[in-house]
């Protein structure tokens, strides 16, 4: 079966966020939500011997997706034909499920069609043989896209390079998330996407006079 | 059935008619792709090229029915190759933003009340035409001031040339000395070719990653993956990945620091230091490229002392250079050294000598002996560094050639600015890291559409009378701005608020802020009160549009025409569609001329007489007509450009040409051609900084009254004018620095760059976080001895721990407020626009000067945080209209 995911390249990333402008750009997504997030892990160590490396996350396409288990409608389902998790809009009565199911905080809400939404991998821009705006557009050529069921697929190539030990995912909780980081250069962190507080406005609440 | 709803539908739904291919206004959607398998009617893709900053990253934006609905990269751009960053990606926001100037405005209230009428350009042109006239009648065209920034779009010629035609010397840029410039100078004079800032989109040898062979990279004080993420930051992503070394210089520890094999955290302001440090270990070990100091720089050459000029045997005649004196040490004598060399000679590099009964040394005695007090140690103890991680620095750079020092603008922040630059050059250029392959040093080819850097409108400078370049403000001081023909911004605000020596009354500006972008902003809000008259050109009101008399609405970039030279390949920025009353700023200098003219300015009447101007061109009715000018040394109209355009000029093989001072020049008889200098060869000991002090040579083209004090041929180092070595009341060094969300003081009008980046976050270090009582997300207060505005704090241990960083921030949701949008967080209320200046340049303080941090009470009223609050500047859909013909 095939599995369509991404493959990010953690060394590569250089942190500009512009993959995030990109997804709102192409998909349409309000104000405050967002299908993909960049975090910035660090720095850590104590100066001047420090590191930092930048995680994009986005929707995991795990192997036995939690969202797409707890949906009541049917809605939330895994493509027979490429493995990427979508949310037909039609079947979804925006009860949130997925959302809180969803161990990575990767499922956001539009609020006006009361739909939950995600990352399809820009399924619009694949099906007319584009690559996703995030992909098309990164400026550290960070982030890679494909099969990685077929062993002749890019970015499965791309992974047979990489000594395994530099190659991780985000927590598995069972669900088996599907997305590959590559980071040779720096020491991976356990860390969640929705733990990661990007600007320091956000860490004391926003507080006005 | 799934994901059926695109933008065109769902507006469709709504009834809304004639607005399905907009983006919306419904507060929620934002501007739109295009819907993928609707019926292709009346959609196009455009190839242009952003300017969103200065890098032109090429695009292609998809337009339906006259509207944009989608950008992406174009990856035909051979420094962008495809890839775009989250400023680009905003265009739709900015071009259909609510906000935008839409028609010429008149102000109607006080100044400062936001009362404003709409007016016809024709009347708008008429009443700033009258106005200047009037001006230059009662007071002489030096009353009237013009200024420009590099932020949102940014016009730069345009200005200065309209300056020269009208009259007035005084135009100045808050760049310029303290942005780019002093490299610009630096590497001219003493290499006489481009400078090394890849945020300039300049080193340019490193975008064909896979062809060059440079083994390590320096980033002294410049992060491309902030300052420029598709081009600059993606290329030097490419080189670490193929395993070039870099080093990293900054108080930031940056993306690119974090990636970087030595991060050294230098305490602002003392780069120089560090630089002298750099240049002695390379000078001690034996680091340097023997041959090519010896034989392409003028270090051996003899110094007379007492002049501080290289000793002369002979004038050149025919084009050759001067012939120079070196010490030959098989005779044990002084000799001439007729260009380029003399095989029989076995010139000293170093040493002291008596000639002709004169004290003389060779440029690289001197040079020893100004770096030679800064040992490692001493640079660690000045630079707050590591003097093992220096070393590592210095050795991964000179043990690794070829390799290339890129310096950035951090170093034109503070008034050592020309000396890092000129310790910058020399570092490269005593390893031999010019012209060969892996250099950034480099005199490529280019494709001669152009006859000024970067951006093609004719300066003309020689049409300012010789009698008003003498009353440029500043002009006698720091005659170094003559390389870009400009005025001092600190001497405009001082004539301004004194009336010496004499007082300026008129003032166009065409950029974002000035009142965020020049230091000291408290001063020129009252130099503001002093001025007749203020005219602000922009695609948008900001902070300094509430003290203006005339609003001008100039064209986003997506409504705009330029030629765009990218490496090989020429780009087309083109209009991709043309809303309200707006223009080109490049075409409105011209309108301005043209009614100057009409209202009996005979200089500007007569810009208009193509026999007149020769080589400065005639002034333009349209830029079809400018462009179209250029691109006819191609043999194509500017229309059939833009639709064959992006194109490759010349193949990349043909384009860079390395090697080129070696390549014989006829003129010299078949010798060869060497560099661009009064010598040919690199002037690492620069006399020619001497001569431009006294006279303003070879930029003016008049001799100038001296300058106070002469310009040093050699780089040395000033410790801050505010210092934490003596500065008990301001503790804490203040940075500045990009992020990447943001050009200058551009894109804070954006929701998707706000929602990321709403207000300017301070980074502080653990330590003395805790010692002043910060924590991590409070509202802290930042004062200097100018003033005080606030940032949220960031806590981290990736600042130097002396030091403090906030960016540039002005807030446009409070433009009506009597803040006026620029008091809440701006740091150039914290920054010094008085002396010290650097000599050459008349650089003033933005970097590296002393502050206190204290907690605040929370944020500034009014200002938005959350990402709903950024809601009423989503883009409205908008018509097209036909462009304004003023």
């Amino acid at each position: 079966m095939k599995q369509f995911t991404f493959v990010v390249d953690a060394d590569r990333c250089i942190g500009c966020k512009g993959c995030q402008v990109a997804c709102k750009l192409e998909n349409t997504v309000a104000l405050g939500q967002g299908r993909n997030k960049v975090c910035t892990i660090g720095p850590d160590g104590v100066y001047p011997d420090l590191q930092m490396y930048f995680l994009t996350t986005m929707c995991q396409q795990c192997e036995n997706p939690s969202c797409v288990q707890v949906c009541p409608t049917g809605a939330c389902y895994k493509d027979g034909e490429d493995g990427v998790i979508r949310i037909d809009r039609d079947l979804c009565i925006g009860c949130g499920s997925c959302k809180r199911a969803c161990p990575y905080d990767c499922i956001n809400t539009n609020k006006e069609l009361r739909v939950s939404d995600k990352c399809t991998l820009c399924a619009q821009l694949r099906e007319v043989g584009e690559v996703p705006a995030c992909i098309r557009n990164c400026s550290g050529s960070a982030l890679y896209y494909g099969d990685i069921n077929d062993p002749d697929s890019e970015v499965s190539r791309l992974l047979a390079g990489v000594d395994p030990a530099h190659i991780h995912t985000l927590r598995d909780f069972g669900n088996g998330p599907t997305v590959r980081y590559i980071l040779r250069n720096a020491q991976w962190k356990d860390v969640m996407p929705q733990d990661c507080i990007e600007h320091s406005v956000w860490k004391k609440g926003v507080s006005k006079a | 059935m799934e994901e059926r709803f695109c933008l065109a539908d769902y507006l469709g739904a709504l009834g809304i008619g004639g607005l399905t291919d907009a983006p919306a206004d419904d507060g929620v959607l934002v501007p739109g792709a295009p819907c993928h398998g609707c019926s292709g009617d009346g959609v196009r893709e455009v190839k242009t090229a952003c300017r969103a900053c200065i890098a032109n990253c090429g695009v292609i934006a998809t337009v339906k029915n006259g509207r944009v609905v989608s950008l992406k990269g174009n990856p035909e751009d051979p420094m962008s190759k495809g890839r775009m960053c989250a400023k680009g990606l905003s265009g739709i926001q900015a071009l259909y933003h609510p906000n935008r100037n839409k028609y010429p405005m008149q102000r109607v209230g006080e100044r400062g009340s936001g009362k404003w009428k709409r007016i016809s350009w024709d009347e708008a042109l008429t009443t700033i035409a009258s106005k200047l006239m009037e001006t230059r009648e009662k007071y002489g065209a030096e009353a009237v001031f013009c200024s420009t920034g590099g932020g949102g779009n940014p016009e730069i010629w345009s200005i200065a040339r309209f300056c020269n035609i009208f009259g007035t010397p005084n135009w100045f840029e808050p760049g310029c000395a303290q942005c780019y410039l002093p490299r610009v100078l630096a590497y001219t004079m003493m290499y006489g070719g481009v400078d090394p800032s890849i945020a300039d989109s300049n080193a340019l040898e490193l975008y064909f990653t896979e062809d060059t062979p440079i083994k390590a990279l320096v980033l002294w004080g410049t992060d491309p993956s902030y300052s420029c993420p598709a081009s600059g930051g993606g290329m030097v992503a490419d080189l670490r990945a193929k395993g070039v070394k870099t080093v990293v210089v900054d108080p930031r520890f940056t993306p690119d620091a974090a990636k970087a094999d030595v991060w050294l955290p230098i305490r602002p302001g003392t780069d120089v230091a560090l630089e002298l440090a750099w240049i002695r270990y390379i000078m001690e070990h034996k680091l340097y490229d023997g041959e090519f100091v010896m034989k392409w720089t003028n270090l051996p050459y003899l110094v007379d002392v007492e002049t501080g000029f290289t000793l002369r045997a002979e004038a050149g005649k025919d084009g050759k250079p001067d012939t120079y004196v070196v010490w030959d040490t098989v005779t044990n004598s002084p000799q001439p050294l007729p260009y380029p060399w003399n095989d029989a000679l076995q010139p000293a590099l170093e040493g002291t000598y008596e000639v002709e009964g004169k004290i003389c040394k060779t440029g690289w005695q001197l040079l020893w002996e100004r770096c030679c007090e800064y040992t490692l140690e001493k640079a660690g103890e000045i630079c707050t560094l590591d003097p093992k991680a220096i070393e590592k620095a210095i050795r991964i750079f000179a043990d690794n050639t070829p390799s290339g020092l890129a310096i950035g603008v951090a170093t034109d922040q503070t008034p050592n600015s020309v000396q890092a630059a000129m310790a910058a050059a020399t570092i490269d250029l005593l390893m031999g890291n010019v012209e060969r392959p892996g250099a950034l040093l480099q005199r490529f080819r280019t494709s001669g559409c152009f006859d000024m850097p970067n951006y093609p409108v004719p300066v003309a400078a020689g049409r300012l009378p010789n009698e008003q370049l003498k009353k440029r403000l500043g002009g006698r001081a720091h005659k170094g701005l003559g390389i870009w023909w400009a005025g001092h911004p600190s001497s405009v605000l001082d004539a301004i608020l004194t009336g010496e020596p004499y007082q300026p009354r008129v003032w166009i500006d065409r950029s974002g802020n000035k009142l965020g972008a020049t230091a000291d902003s408290q001063r020129w809000e009252q130099a503001i009160q002093k001025l007749d008259f203020i005219v602000h050109v922009y695609m948008y009101p900001t902070s300094f549009s509430a003290y203006a008399d005339i609003l001008i609405p100039s064209e986003e970039w997506l409504e705009t025409d330029m030629l765009v030279e990218t490496c090989n390949t020429l780009v087309a920025r083109q209009a991709v569609t043309h809303l309200w009353e707006t223009m080109d700023e490049t075409l409105f200098w011209s309108k301005l001329a043209k009614k100057c003219g009409e209202l009996g300015h005979e200089a500007c009447a007569k810009a208009f007489d193509a026999e007149y101007m020769g080589h400065d061109l005639t002034y333009w009715d349209s830029m079809d007509e400018f462009l179209s000018h250029w691109v006819n040394r191609l043999g194509m109209s500017w229309k059939e450009f833009a639709a064959k355009a992006p194109i490759e000029y010349l193949p990349k093989d043909q384009w860079r040409t390395y090697y080129v001072y070696k390549q014989a020049d006829p003129k010299l008889g078949g010798l060869p051609g060497g560099f661009p200098t009064p010598s040919r060869k690199c002037e690492i000991y620069n006399d020619a900084m001497i001569t431009l002090g006294r006279t303003g040579r070879p930029f003016s083209p008049i001799d100038l009254e001296p300058a106070d004090e002469d310009y040093d041929p050699l780089p040395y180092y000033m410790e801050p004018v505010e210092s934490p070595l003596t500065d008990t009341e301001y503790p804490l060094t203040y940075t500045g620095g990009r992020v990447p969300y943001y050009h200058h003081n551009t894109l804070r009008n954006i929701p998707w760059l706000r929602e990321m980046y709403p207000a300017p976050e301070l980074w502080i270090h653990p330590d003395a976080a805790e010692k002043y009582g910060i924590e991590d997300g409070m509202w802290t207060w930042i004062e200097s001895r100018r003033g005080k505005t606030r940032g949220v704090a960031k806590i981290t241990q990736g600042i130097n721990p002396g030091t403090v960083y906030m960016e540039r921030f002005w807030n446009p949701e409070t433009l009506n407020t009597p803040t006026h949008g620029w008091r809440e967080m701006n740091v150039n209320m914290l920054t010094k626009a008085s002396a010290p200046f650097n000599p050459q340049v008349g650089t003033y303080t933005l970097r590296a000067f002393q502050v206190k941090v204290y907690p605040a009470d929370g944020a500034p009223e009014g200002v938005w945080l959350n990402p709903e609050d950024f809601r009423p500047w989503l883009p409205i859909p908008t018509e097209p209209t036909k462009e304004v013909q003023a």
